[in-house]
């Protein structure tokens, strides 16, 4: 099975490079002959890559310890779902993981759009199946997933502790979904800057890709979140590791652009601007595969240097400066025809909303590289930990925050002050209010204040929209006002599907705030004994010890009291995983409510059964989650398919 | 003498803590974490630093005295957070300054272009000057599918 794996992978590299090099020679040569061929390989990488991955793994579900991938990420005692998800916890397996993905995509956007734009095609698919040449190239030759060792181990070394966890099965993939499909909007933006057929078709052919992968990459981000939060035991969930922020940094562009290229299709404008965001999207993308894979910089994921690091930045490089010298000569061609009409409009609204976004984008970049500046220009290592990154973002998201409540209910063109007061008095008195409310009720941390307080006002936008929306729908209609809202939604999937997504969003912000009044505290405890935390109280009541089929579990047991009241039991772990015995896992216990968590670390034991803890409450994390789910039902709302938006030729983008 | 008792409860409130300090260094195990957050099962770099915190606390040492102190023992890698002097200024500096003369510059552009083009009385001025309510209501409704 692994001759025949390899055998797939070269075949799929020799037929991508040929699916390259052909639509291009076609294009120039005229025979539509080879553009077709050239579609054909695209399938054809496709099913060649489906067989590889299906080979790796059988080669996993088999436990076939011959190959040296199946020996490093699993063991004969690993369950079936995270013997599954060995197929993406190493470096071999996540790169043909990631070719695997691509060539679906592309095979897709082939094929739904060679009748559509078959100018555009062969440039586009060569761009995809560049692209998939340079992945196949690093696991034909530098990381091979199907590698064999001269003898055949007993038994695996298993996967790694930290990755056995539900968000760990489902955090990579999403992430790679969302990675790889910006891949399909960069190679269209390239096909459209290759040909100088530079109207809007590009970008209505691939808006619903940008939002699929936009969606993923947010989904990934938030699986990540959740799995550094129960996983990694330390009562955050995001630490601004640089794995982490390479996953931030395509988000934020990625998030311009969605909204940038609402402006180009609506009024023609921001061309150049929306080339620079797709192209950087992409290649923060690679960047972020580069530095997960490069070990340049030390991460929580813990990535040993390797040789793809060079050839990531070889690629990054070839592909910016092919990019931006396309851009540069197309640059007269993308001359938008018309011009802002006021400092005031949605328009110019949405231009420093890009800004405050990709000026997140940067100083996120900067903050992440910044140890490599200062050891090049200093010779100095330094470190750039949490407070840098909170100290510079926390501003910039709170901008970002108040031009979420602000853009979408700005009029095109030009706002009178009619608009503005009709739009924002209301939300404005409601949010002051409330803010003044919150800071009698003794919230005194100013940041926090002015989260909640802008949070308010985004809010109060929002419903103030649905509901002017529904009563005119109910009046006009003579529904009721209930089905005039599910309506109003169901028949502005885009625009009411948007305002779900900054929903969501702003309860992202809420939960973010309420880490700003975290408690903690540590306690030795005999059994018997308790600790107070606020109108918590924990009773220690002893620790178990039991063998499962992978591990040595440790578990302590809390009996929890709120206000005097028990209202529960905590039985936090520290558990010892066979193979990693160096390595003890700490599976925190948290009891979550709507207005704060408990969050309990057993952080040591001794034989006595005295055992030490640390005690989290963390304020509002629950909506934080629930943000995530608005957030992704929003996304599908807008993204699901509208018959008449077909019947729109000038229909509006996405998420409002 | 209230004076001096508001001094003392501003002096208890403002205790120096271990967690504190912490917070200000990276933990030397390479997990990238601060070394209040260090979340490994056993940490050698993070017990002997939060030891040596605790002690330098309990000798009255402050927390700009225990910072020079790691410092000197570590390196400036040691530190959370670039300092905010000399040459790391730049990270500090560079990510506001881009944004705000990001916002100067679009600010001028819009300006100028808005200034270039006729004046443009407020699109609903001129659109809708007697529309009953029922009838604005409707056009709204219109211009929101529109819109979409």
């Amino acid at each position: 099975m692994n001759e025949f794996g390899n055998t797939a992978l070269l075949l799929a590299f020799a037929v991508s490079l040929y699916g390259f090099v052909a639509p291009l020679v076609g294009v120039r040569t005229g025979r539509e002959e080879l553009i077709r061929s050239g579609e054909n390989a695209v399938t054809v990488n496709f099913l060649l890559l489906t067989l590889a991955t299906a080979a790796l793994l059988y080669a996993l579900l088999t436990r076939d310890f011959r190959n040296a991938y199946v020996a490093s990420y699993t063991s004969r005692d690993l369950s079936f779902w995270y013997t599954v998800s060995a197929l993406w916890a190493g470096q071999a397996g996540s790169l043909l993981f990631w070719a695997w993905i691509l060539s679906a995509f592309a095979t897709i956007s082939v094929w739904i759009n060679r009748e559509g734009l078959p100018d555009l095609i062969p440039y586009a698919m060569s761009v995809m199946m560049a692209t998939s040449s340079f992945f196949l190239f690093l696991l034909s030759s530098v990381s091979s997933p199907f590698e064999l060792l001269p003898f055949r181990p007993a038994d695996g070394q298993g996967l790694n502790p930290l990755l056995q966890n539900p968000g760990m099965f489902f955090h990579p993939p999403t992430l790679y979904l969302g990675y790889v499909g910006f891949t399909v909007p960069y190679a269209f933006a390239m096909a459209a800057l290759f040909t100088g057929h530079l109207d809007e078709r590009w970008i209505r052919a691939t808006r619903r890709w940008t939002l699929f992968a936009w969606f993923f990459l947010t989904l990934g981000i938030l699986f990540g979140m959740q799995w550094a939060y129960v996983e990694l035991g330390w009562g955050g969930y995001w630490a601004w590791d640089p794995v982490e922020n390479a996953s931030l940094m395509p988000w934020l562009t990625g998030t311009a652009f969605l909204h940038s290229v609402m402006i180009q299709e609506k009024r023609g404008m921001l061309k150049v601007w929306n080339m620079v965001l797709i192209i950087l999207t992409f290649a923060l993308s690679i960047f972020g595969t580069f530095l997960t894979r490069s070990g340049v910089l030390s991460s929580v994921h813990s990535f040993a240097l390797s040789s793809l690091g060079p050839m990531f930045f070889a690629f990054l490089a070839v592909t910016l400066l092919v990019s931006f010298w396309l851009l540069t000569v197309r640059l007269d061609s993308l001359k938008s025809p018309h011009e802002l009409d006021s400092l005031i409009s949605r328009e110019s609204s949405f231009l420093f909303n890009n800004l405050i976004l990709v000026g997140a984008a940067f100083s996120v970049f900067l903050g992440t590289i910044f140890p490599l500046v200062s050891e090049a220009v200093r010779g100095v290592k330094i470190s750039v930990g949490p407070p840098y990154f909170n100290q510079v973002n926390v501003p910039i998201g709170l901008a970002l925050l108040l031009l979420m409540g602000l853009c979408p209910l700005l009029a095109w063109r030009k706002a009178s002050l009619e608009n503005l007061a009709k739009n924002f008095l209301g939300p404005a008195i409601f949010a002051i209010a409330g803010g003044v409310i919150l800071a009698l009720l003794g919230l005194r941390q100013p940041v926090a204040l002015l989260a909640f307080t802008l949070g308010l006002f985004v809010t109060a936008t929002i419903l103030q929209e649905f509901h002017r929306g529904a009563k005119v729908r109910a009046r006009q209609g003579k529904e009721s006002y209930p089905l005039a809202l599910v309506r109003l939604i169901l028949r502005n999937r885009r625009r009411y599907g948007g305002y779900v997504v900054h929903l969501g969003v702003v309860l992202l912000f809420i939960g973010m705030a309420g880490s700003a009044f975290s408690v903690e505290k540590e306690a030795v405890l005999k059994p018997g004994q308790a600790v107070q935390i606020k109108q918590y109280t924990l009773r220690y009541e002893g620790l178990s010890q039991y063998p499962t089929r992978s591990a040595l579990v440790n578990a302590a047991r809390l009996m929890v009291y709120n206000s005097g009241e028990p209202v529960g039991i905590l039985v936090p772990q520290k558990n010892i995983h066979r193979g990693h015995e160096g390595q003890p896992m700490t599976e925190v216990a948290i009891r979550s409510t709507w207005k704060e968590d408990l969050y309990v670390i057993l952080a040591g034991f001794s034989e006595d059964g005295t055992a030490s803890f640390k005690v989290i409450i963390n304020p509002l994390m629950m909506w934080m989650w629930i943000g995530g789910v608005l957030l992704a039902i929003g996304t599908i709302i807008a993204f699901w398919p509208d018959r008449r938006e077909q019947r729109r030729p000038g229909a509006r983008y996405v998420v409002g | 003498m209230l004076a001096v008792t508001f001094l003392v409860a501003v002096g208890v409130a403002h205790a120096l803590t271990v967690r504190e300090v912490a917070t200000e260094f990276i933990c030397q195990c390479g997990c990238g974490l601060t070394l209040a957050n260090c979340a490994h099962g056993e940490c050698g770099p993070r017990d002997q630093m939060t030891t040596a915190i605790a002690s330098m606390i309990a000798s009255g040492k402050s927390k700009p005295e225990i910072i020079a102190a790691f410092v000197a023992q570590y390196g400036e890698q040691v530190l959370a957070a670039p300092t905010k002097r000399g040459f790391n200024l730049v990270a500090w500096v560079t990510p506001f300054a881009s944004i705000a003369i990001g916002a100067a510059l679009l600010g001028l552009l819009a300006w100028s272009w808005a200034a270039h083009r006729n004046p443009l009385k407020p699109a609903e001025e001129r659109a809708i000057p007697t529309l009953s309510p029922q009838e604005r209501e409707r056009l709204e409704e219109e211009l929101r599918r529109l819109q979409d």
